[in-house]
């Protein structure tokens, strides 16, 4: 006997059920068109049948699309203020995958540092994640390539890996281990299933054929920098469009905006991206008018910038890029073709 | 005359123009780096001709570069984006001689979102498809499917009124006949379903589309009609709408939008391609190119030297408030 479990994947939407009583559960969801993640209809678990990754990132659950911070009245010579009313519910992501359990710690490096956002971290902080190791993996996907694999478990409370009919169960945190204590529903795995779960997770990770070369990558961006000839020749087809960021599990950045009306109003955050050609044009000038100069932005903050602040890539693989850009603009391969020469750093 | 035939002779005469001086760059199509897709190529390089392709996955409207890269340009259009380059000219945002086009008369493209719903499996799951004549063939695990190329094609396409463009400079193969006219129907079913709705239902139907739209803007941006170099969207002062996500002003500005670009909109179907969240915005250009149509005869991009269709007016227009 092990002390890892296994649950039945008939038993997931019962499980789903009675996780519902005490949090509020996001799963995959297509019922509104397009893969994301949403609150459990109580309706079974047929996502598991079609889910290899949702479009829109479990990052749109912290750090929403749009989201009002307060609502302003004037009075008088005077503004009133009020917080939107928040219940700051327990939640659950179910089914979340290694590379976004991975890109929500990456987030939470930035939301937590010198200056804590307090709109991201209230949602962030109570809550628990059940991992999905995947079994499928996309051909844009690359995980294995930034220190993860399919079926990586580290950021995530429990982890279920596929073993045909059954989900073998592991309990990584003690928040883990406490939420599948609880449960009637699961039993005790046997060395058969752990054996069947370790040969599932050499597949999947096999699966993983794209690559990129991420030793000493900061240096080797630092060093094309100022290679402006590269940096116009693989911008030359981008569209400056928001999906690589917007979709991207840990980009982060946001827009501030206003709505007056009369003397009352709201301010609102929403999604912002490096890409556009107005990004930061509120506060002062986009210093990047030119595009190369915002695509090169975009991969060095992920994989220069991040590493030198946080000591970790800001990507993690997961390929929405890849897959979603209208004009095929593939990271890996403008990771795979930076120039060799290294330019003199005193040029940069 | 084969797709690999017009692909030979592609490379020899995009790398011919380059030589002789006669461009200053190649605009086209290459290999993408996933299966079943190809990405723009955009290069002054005559050595990168040799990675030109024509297939029945050259999905893009390349003329959204026209606006953007320098200099005389040689560009791979098929009919649907020799309409654009041809409205572009119209607008006169791009000079007919700093242009060379490279026609491509079009079969039709394939759609893969289509072959994934035919056979139950993502793109990158499908081991091979391969487009014979009329039919195409798609294998899965080792097992071959064969389905009519007419399930396959981009709706667009199969209403396609301009397969082989009226305006180019070298012609890559044998003209191509328009799509039978029953084959419109099915592009106009989507649009006829919306009509039939009650104004209330289509508000909810619309409502419900614009709720998922994250304003990434690969519409406006893949769209070779829209090329104001400021958006009114992004302006703020007055901010004609909010720069968030929020379904009414999401709607609003998929509205404007259209309107903005009637009579240049070809409907070439590009937005609705790159919508990430999958919004059916081709039911709006569609219904904004069939209005154009019918009230002013007119169908953008099929004649270079009539007026812009929002830009011109005559003094016997029957409305007066021109006037």
């Amino acid at each position: 006997m092990t002390s890892t479990k296994k649950i039945n994947k008939k038993h997931i939407a019962e499980l789903l059920s009675q996780w519902s009583e005490e949090f509020t559960v996001f799963v995959p969801s297509r019922a509104k068109g397009v893969p994301k993640w949403a609150r459990w209809d109580g309706e079974g678990a047929s996502f598991l049948d079609w889910y290899r990754n949702t479009v829109v990132p479990p990052k749109a659950i912290f750090l929403p699309p749009m989201e009002e911070m307060f609502s302003f009245q004037k009075d008088g010579k005077d503004y009133r203020l009020e917080l939107p009313a928040s219940d700051k519910p327990k939640w659950l992501i179910f089914g979340i995958r290694p590379c976004d359990a991975k890109a929500l710690a990456i987030l939470d490096m930035t939301f937590k540092d010198a200056y804590e956002d307090l709109y991201y971290l209230s949602k962030r902080s109570s809550g628990l994640l059940v991992g999905l190791g995947c079994t499928n993996p996309y051909d844009s996907c690359f995980c294995t390539s930034l220190g993860s694999s399919p079926t990586d478990a580290a950021n995530v409370d429990l982890m279920l890996t596929d073993i045909g009919d059954e989900f073998l169960v592991e309990a990584i945190t003690d928040k883990g281990k406490e939420l599948i204590a609880r449960t009637n529903l699961a039993q005790a795995a046997t060395e058969a299933d752990e054996a069947r779960a370790k040969e599932a997770k050499e597949t999947a990770s096999s699966k993983i054929t794209r690559k990129i070369d991420t030793e000493g990558i900061g240096e080797r961006l630092l060093s094309c920098f100022d290679d402006k000839d590269y940096w116009e020749k693989i911008a030359a087809k981008c569209i400056s469009c928001g999906i690589c960021t917007f979709l991207c599990p840990t980009c982060y950045c946001f827009d501030i905006n206003d709505e007056l009306v009369k003397n009352r109003g709201e301010r609102f955050r929403s999604w912002d991206s490096c890409s556009f050609p107005i990004y930061t044009q509120m506060p002062m000038e986009n210093p990047r008018q030119e595009k190369w100069r915002r695509l090169r932005q975009k991969v060095c903050h992920k994989f220069e910038f991040y590493l030198m602040n946080f000591n970790v890539i800001a990507c993690t693989g997961c390929g929405r890029c890849v897959r979603l850009c209208p004009v095929n603009w593939d990271i890996t391969q403008i990771l795979d073709n930076l120039p060799k020469e290294q330019l003199k750093l005193e040029k940069c | 005359m084969t797709d690999r035939d017009m692909e030979q002779k592609l490379r020899s005469e995009a790398k011919a123009l380059l030589e002789q001086g006669k461009v200053d760059g190649i605009i086209g199509f290459e290999d993408g780096s996933l299966k079943f897709t190809t990405t723009p190529l955009i290069t002054s390089d005559k050595d990168d001709t040799s990675r030109l392709v024509i297939n029945p996955f050259i999905v893009n409207n390349l003329s959204v570069y026209l606006t953007e890269v320098k200099g005389r340009v040689g560009i791979v259009a098929k009919g649907c984006d020799s309409r654009s380059i041809v409205s572009l000219l119209q607008d006169t945002k791009v000079a007919r001689e700093d242009v060379v086009i490279l026609g491509v008369p079009c079969r039709g493209i394939i759609d893969l979102g289509k072959v994934e719903k035919l056979v139950g499996k993502d793109r990158d799951e499908i081991d091979d498809i391969t487009r014979d004549g009329d039919r195409v063939v798609v294998t899965v695990s080792g097992k071959e499917r064969e389905f009519p190329i007419q399930e396959v094609l981009f709706d667009n396409c199969l209403g396609c009124e301009l397969p082989t463009p009226q305006e180019y400079d070298i012609l890559l193969g044998e003209p191509t006949l328009p799509a039978s006219s029953g084959d419109k129907l099915v592009s106009q079913e989507k649009v006829n379903r919306l009509k039939e709705m009650t104004p209330e239902q289509r508000w909810e139907f619309w409502g419900g589309e614009f709720d998922r739209c994250i304003r990434c803007y690969a519409c406006r941006n893949v769209c070779p009609a829209c090329f104001c170099e400021r958006c009114f969207v992004e302006e703020t002062e007055p901010p004609w709408l909010l720069a968030v996500p929020r379904w009414q002003d999401n709607l609003l500005f998929q509205a404007v939008r259209n309107i903005h670009v009637a009579g240049r909109c070809t409907d070439c179907g590009e937005c609705e391609r790159a919508c990430p969240v999958n919004i059916p915005l081709r039911s709006l250009t569609r219904e904004m190119y069939g209005i154009v149509d019918e009230l002013f005869h007119y169908q953008a991009g099929m004649d270079k030297d009539a007026s812009p269709f929002l830009a011109a007016y005559e003094a016997t227009d029957t409305g007066d408030f021109i006037r």
